[in-house]
């Protein structure tokens, strides 16, 4: 790859997220990690080609050590099977997060908190007969749960980064203790792990040591910590963000010509 | 002994109101065939478990179910399961959410035979919120009662390992379990490519169990291998032997998925009269499965075929477009 940056406006903003975060991945090269469907898989797909080459993935539907040649369509696609360590099915899959195997879960969604939890059960509405119904739990509930840590990637918007999540699917930091529904600290109910980080269109999000708000850590090139504020649904603190490096023309190149050649993702 | 026999007598053998699992998941060895001819036998009331993408939400579209309880609606990059999600967003169809482990886990204690198992599952999630408890909804409408616990779940202290709240998750019992596999000897032993998904799960514990095959081999061929096996004879009712079965999802080593037609689907459905239309065309437009596979074509059928050693049509090949 040569340092040569791409312009803003050479790449749309799902792009520039899914670089972003595979470059985060860098951090878990040599580690597990759990990847859910969707916009994760395509960053997994060039994380293991650029930035860690070494991360060993498991997915949901039984593959341990999943190295696929290409990028899979969906989360059971026979592209995850082919060149994996072992093929079993979903309980084999999802046993290693309850077994304690896995350090990171990657997950997509619909909706994010300021605490990190996440939906991508259904949005406004009612639950028996929401506004927007979508996939359900699926592998992110368990991710949530058993993971060591969580990274989640989603559009940045208004309606999308709010103050509670409509429907709690992936417990992030602050989450509910029933039959009451009250809201505690995850390590109340004996769970371990929490995000660390929510990759977005517009910068990377962490949260804050003691009371686990999310803040705003970086902004991508063409955002400004303003844009930022503007398209979150809470009091988003941005005090403390720097601008991310650039994107590299080598990266766009990569991703559109030899991750997603066929435009599957409709990231472009 | 034999127990091949035709969709149509197989499919005869599911009753209205049953809990039903389908094998695979998302867009990889659905039961299409069987589900549509669910459809064209009018089932009604059915429970689905577990998933409902390509084969779940086409049963769903035909107005053959009343309740789902399961973990995911979608069909993966063609997106939420059309069906579905517009009888949920209208309010028409009784949806219980529970996890993906959860499922597992339920799963395995059907298949060992055991009431409940512990784990921390959907602890901290609205997975566990009362409000969205639709179990005693889907009481009201389950042919057999007995399939059903009496509870989502229970939370207690775990006495053993001091891993503090854990959830009781019940065993998921099922009616009927259908599975489109690559391979079965004739009297149902089955070999599976590829993620068993929850196949070797449900097909042990359900009461009534119904293979699809790409492939119905003689039995003494599958038992050179034993090892190799996924589903044994013993827990087979009938097996059905239907190429291209679960098109137009994927099945390893066998064929890739037909994108045209999956986004062909997920276009037409997002309306009642759009599936109905659908339907009349690859449904009830075709007398049974062969006349459906007339229909679309020896040559769009052979450009979705595998690719050795890949298992699907890879992209340096020409790729499924």
């Amino acid at each position: 790859m040569t340092q040569q940056y791409a312009k803003i406006g050479e790449y749309t903003p799902v792009e520039a997220m899914v670089v972003y975060a595979a470059r985060f991945l860098a951090n878990f090269d040599g580690k597990k990690g759990l990847i859910g469907t969707g916009l994760p898989l395509v960053a997994t797909q060039l994380a293991k080609m650029l930035y860690s080459p070494n991360m060993v993935v498991f997915v949901e539907t039984g593959q341990a050590d999943a190295n696929p040649e290409e990028l899979a369509i969906s989360i059971m696609d026979s592209r995850l099977t082919y060149g994996s360590s072992w093929q079993m099915g979903d309980p084999e899959g999802l046993y290693p997060l309850s077994r304690n195997e896995i350090d990171f879960g990657f997950i997509g969604g619909a909706q994010i908190d300021k605490y990190g939890n996440v939906n991508s059960t259904f949005i406004g509405g009612d639950y028996n007969k929401p506004l927007k119904r979508l996939a359900g739990t699926a592998g992110a509930v368990d991710i949530g749960v058993f993971a060591k840590t969580t990274v989640i990637l989603m559009a940045h918007q208004k309606r999308r980064v709010c103050e509670f999540v409509d429907y709690l699917t992936t417990p992030g930091w602050m989450v509910k203790k029933w039959p009451e529904g009250t809201l505690v600290r995850r390590e109340e109910l004996g769970m371990q792990g929490g995000p660390s980080c929510f990759i977005s269109s517009m910068g990377i999000c962490k949260f804050n040591d003691d009371d686990k708000i999310m803040y705003l850590d970086r902004y991508f090139p063409g955002i400004t910590p303003e844009d930022v504020k503007a398209n979150t649904g809470f009091d988003i603190d941005v005090s403390r963000a720097t601008e991310a490096d650039p994107i590299l023309v080598d990266e766009i190149r990569i991703l559109r010509e030899e991750i997603d050649p066929l435009n599957i993702y409709k990231m472009r | 002994m034999s127990k091949v026999v035709s969709l149509q007598e197989a499919i005869q053998e599911v009753k209205d109101g049953d809990t039903l699992l389908f094998g695979g998941i998302v867009e990889d060895r659905r039961p299409i065939a069987a589900a549509m001819e669910i459809v064209r036998q009018g089932k009604k009331n059915l429970v689905l478990l577990g998933t409902c993408s390509q084969s779940g939400d086409i049963l769903v579209g035909g107005g053959c179910v009343a309740a789902y309880r399961g973990c995911y609606s979608s069909n993966g990059a063609f997106g939420i399961s059309p069906n579905i999600k517009r009888r949920a967003e209208s309010g028409t169809i009784i949806i219980d959410d529970i996890g993906h482990l959860d499922l597992s886990i339920g799963l395995l204690a059907l298949q060992a035979g055991v009431p409940f198992i512990a784990s921390k599952t959907c602890i901290g999630t609205d997975v566990l919120n009362p409000a969205y408890d639709n179990l005693p909804k889907v009481a009201e409408v389950v042919g057999n009662k007995e399939m059903l616990p009496n509870k989502k779940y229970v939370l207690m202290e775990d006495p053993f390992f001091n891993m503090g709240t854990v959830q009781l998750i019940p065993a998921i019992k099922l009616d009927v379990c259908i599975c489109h596999v690559q391979m079965a000897g004739e009297e149902g032993t089955v070999r599976i490519d590829g993620s068993l998904t929850f196949d070797h799960y449900g097909a042990l514990g359900a009461k009534k169990v119904i293979i699809t095959a790409e492939q119905v081999v003689p039995e003494s061929y599958i038992r050179q291998d034993p090892n190799r096996n996924c589903i044994p004879c013993t827990s087979v009712d009938m097996v059905v032997e239907v190429p291209w079965g679960a098109h137009p999802g994927q099945v390893y080593n066998c064929y890739d998925m037909d994108i045209p037609f999956l986004l062909e689907y997920a276009k037409s459905c997002s309306t009642q009269e759009g599936f109905d239309q659908w339907a009349d065309t690859w449904i009830f437009g075709c007398k049974g499965h062969e006349d459906y596979l007339d229909k679309l074509g020896a040559s769009r059928l052979e450009k979705l075929r595998a690719f050795p050693p890949y298992g699907y049509v890879p992209r340096r090949k020409g790729g499924v477009r």
